[in-house]
């Protein structure tokens, strides 16, 4: 009995040790020499796409994202676009599979290791210089030789997303970033008749909606993430980093960034602000839907959001109120990047240029997503649509998260600082003193 | 029938499938070469499954493991374990995965057994009763997660704040459970000891049936009550599979890991991670899958060394008991 329990014991032990995720099962062992700690070898080879001879029977490209199965985007996708483009490439397939988000880093990051990543994925534009570091991504600047048409035709933000050290590893698919949104019926009970449009507004303007509705919300967030607090830390004149991403310090602990988490401490001491911002909270759109929050800085999903809460429940839009570095807000999207381990690199490429062509981007912006193509925004439909034009006039201004594979890191070091922060447990300029020095010891791993 | 039957009437003798091979073998070296191959199966999966996996994620753990097959990974040697004991997130996690296996092992053995003690002498639906307490055992683990996260929402207030607020009026405004370490973690443990009852009770109850009928009678005779002979019969008979429900309840509780992952997420501040939510973070969040490994080998130890303390305990307290 002693001994079976000992055997028991140890192999239900070991089931724990093996339970570890292992990413690289084919990696050759390491070679002898390679024993420095801070030595990092990266493979960067340069894809070369083989001229492919003509397929004898259909190509499958494999397209990975993140919409919905039951989304109107999906079904746009794979009922419409799809079909028209196997329709005019013959011998092409595109088998499209959707992942849900929570499942999509850890499904890819596996199959990338197993050596079987798909041909394509629609990736978070946070993610292309991670990929791109860890020399999973094709460098499409040099793999496509029209790569500068496309280049030249969308807009230079979301396409700097997928630059990282001298190339560019993918293109942009669709754009977004967020503007302050407000509730006309709060506004009127309140008293306030138009959105700030500056910081200084904001503090008198939660004080009149205080007084007419103690139990309301001037501003909703739900976290202390990058891309809620950017906006707040860009438009007070700070930073996260200089522009070359080599250091934290000066930046993210200067007086400009110390200054916006201190606007954003006062405002919630003072109950302007959901405690949803630490996590506790009515859901965002379900609070400013049902008339608890007056504003919340968020993208053009927020509209259908609120749609299906309350029907006919009016959002309305300004820019976000400026401050000492302006009206800032952040550039969200996806970007299409192909992955070094396509089997058919010619066919995936030729799929990308359809998903950039004004075809696929105007479809696509039937059913909410904001085309990247710079030429589709003077068009008609988007002229006349009723929210789009807020998203684009803010989009002339937003910045890119700082484009760096560490940037994931970079953010959870964010969180905890802003959480600090208004909990109380530190200064602004404690927690973001100890952040600054955090993120100074990533950039230099 | 037998075989042997078989060849007395004449008709053929299967061969046995070790005839087939033209090997001379003694009858002691036929029988080991039987053994094997009946082994092999078994043999083959636990290669495959569990050493394979295991030397693997070892060497990855002596690694700063690149994720690109082909990519040259950094050998660290045992870089990854000292940076586990300098990081003060592992200690945290190691602490609140103490903290849990202490609090929903225990809550677990405790109602296990007064269930089944309780259950054993009901006489009507007494297969109902039990199903309903096994029931959560087999409820999704993500389904039963989602469900305590809304019992213990604050803002809208779930059903526990409703109770504490409205029906009871014990507080004056919703707790919120889920947001500070200490009270997300009662969460936490209700679940943990709630899904774990129904699976305690099931192994106490087939304990309770063998016990020998006799020693209670011979009690009965002595003029022992039921106080004395739970205290003085039962539970010193019980004590070996305490003992082992103890062991495997303690390595389920060190792998924790659906419920924080989907109830707090690690938060706030990393303050809830156990020890999996962090492993699972460093490898597929930060892409650490060399600390990573090291930190489940760490991980493993302990459990390992956890058990073998529990065990011997327990054995001398079975031991020394009246």
């Amino acid at each position: 009995m002693k001994q079976t329990l000992f055997v028991l014991l140890l192999l239900a032990s070991l089931v724990l040790a093996s339970c570890t995720p292992q990413p690289t099962p084919t990696a050759p062992p390491p070679e002898p020499e390679k024993v420095t700690v801070k030595e990092t070898v990266v493979v960067k080879e340069t894809l070369v796409v083989p001229p492919t001879p003509a397929p004898e029977g259909d190509v499958t490209v494999t397209f990975w994202h993140n919409y919905n199965e039951t989304s109107p985007e999906n079904e746009m996708l794979v009922g419409t676009l799809i079909p028209m483009f196997e329709k005019d490439h013959p011998g092409i397939k595109i088998q499209a599979l959707s992942v849900t988000w929570q499942d999509f880093r850890r499904k890819l990051l596996t199959s990338i290791s197993g050596g079987v990543a798909p041909d394509l994925i629609r990736a978070d534009i946070i993610w292309v210089p991670e990929l791109a570091d860890q020399g999973a991504l094709v460098a499409l600047d040099e793999a496509m030789p029209d790569f500068e048409e496309f280049k030249e035709v969308v807009f230079p933000g979301p396409l700097s997303t997928n630059l990282w050290q001298g190339h560019y590893y993918g293109l942009p698919l669709d754009t977004n970033t967020k503007v302050w949104l407000y509730n006309e019926a709060l506004y009127e009970a309140a008293g306030i008749s138009s959105p700030p449009a500056t910081m200084d507004e904001i503090e008198a303007q939660c004080q009149a909606l205080k007084a007419a509705k103690p139990d309301a919300y001037y501003f909703a967030a739900d976290g202390t993430f990058a891309w809620v607090t950017l906006p707040w830390i860009w438009s007070f004149g700070g930073a996260v980093t200089d522009p070359e991403v080599t250091t934290a310090t000066g930046y993210l602990n200067g007086p400009d960034t110390v200054a916006a988490y201190e606007f954003l401490l006062k405002l919630f001491d003072q109950g302007c602000i959901s405690p949803l911002i630490l996590g506790n909270g009515v859901d965002l759109f379900l609070g400013f839907a049902q008339d608890m929050y007056a504003n919340t800085d968020n993208g053009p999903w927020t509209y259908p959001m609120v749609e299906s809460l309350v029907p006919g429940k009016l959002v309305s839009a300004a820019p976000f109120p400026a401050g000492k570095g302006g009206s800032i807000d952040v550039v969200g999207g996806e970007d299409v990047v192909l992955f070094k381990q396509s089997q058919h690199p010619e066919q995936a490429i030729e799929f990308i240029r359809f998903l950039l062509s004004p075809e696929y981007q105007m479809k696509m912006a039937e059913v909410g997503q904001i085309p990247v193509r710079i030429d589709l925004v003077d068009s008609d439909y988007f002229q006349s649509h009723p929210y789009y034009g807020y998203f684009l006039e803010q989009l002339k201004t937003s910045q890119s998260r700082t484009a760096h594979p560490k940037l994931t890191q970079m953010d959870e070091i964010i969180i905890d600082a802003g959480q600090f922060i208004l909990r109380h447990e530190k200064t602004p300029q404690e927690a973001l003193d100890e952040a600054a020095a955090q993120i100074d010891a990533l950039l230099v791993e | 029938m037998t075989l042997n039957t078989i060849a007395s009437r004449g008709q053929t003798r299967p061969r046995r499938f070790y005839n087939l091979f033209p090997l001379r073998l003694t009858r002691k070296g036929r029988n080991s070469l039987a053994a094997y191959a009946f082994l092999l199966p078994g043999m083959a999966f636990i290669l495959m499954w569990l050493a394979y996996p295991m030397v693997n994620a070892l060497r990855i753990s002596l690694y700063d493991w690149q994720l690109m097959p082909g990519a040259t990974s950094p050998f660290l040697g045992l870089g990854n374990y000292r940076a586990a004991l300098a990081d003060p997130i592992f200690w945290s996690s190691l602490a609140n995965t103490t903290r849990y296996a202490l609090v929903t092992v225990a809550g677990q053995l405790f109602f296990g057994l007064v269930v089944a003690l309780a259950l054993e002498g009901v006489r009507h639906a007494r297969v109902a009763m039990r199903v309903l307490y096994y029931l959560p055992v087999v409820t999704s683990w993500v389904v039963v997660s989602l469900l305590f996260e809304y019992l213990f929402n604050s803002n809208p207030a779930g059903l526990v704040n409703q109770a504490l607020v409205n029906t009871f009026h014990l507080v004056d405004k919703a707790i919120p459970w889920l947001n500070e370490p200490r009270t997300a973690f009662i969460a936490l443990y209700a679940l943990g000891i709630w899904k774990g009852v129904g699976w305690t009770m099931v192994i106490f109850l087939a304990a309770l049936q063998a016990l020998p009928e006799e020693c209670f009678a011979a009690a009965a005779i002595d003029g022992a009550d039921g106080k004395h002979m739970l205290i003085y019969i039962t539970l010193p008979l019980l004590a070996p599979t305490i003992a082992l429900v103890f062991v495997m309840l303690t390595i389920g509780a060190f792998q924790t890991y659906i419920p924080i992952a989907l109830i707090t997420g690690g938060g706030p501040i990393h303050r809830t991670d156990v020890m999996l939510s962090y492993m699972y973070s460093q490898a597929f969040t930060d892409l650490k899958f060399g600390y990573s490994a090291a930190l489940s080998f760490i991980l493993a130890g302990i459990v390992f060394a956890i058990s073998q303390a529990q065990l011997r305990l327990t054995r001398r307290e079975a031991h020394s008991l009246p």
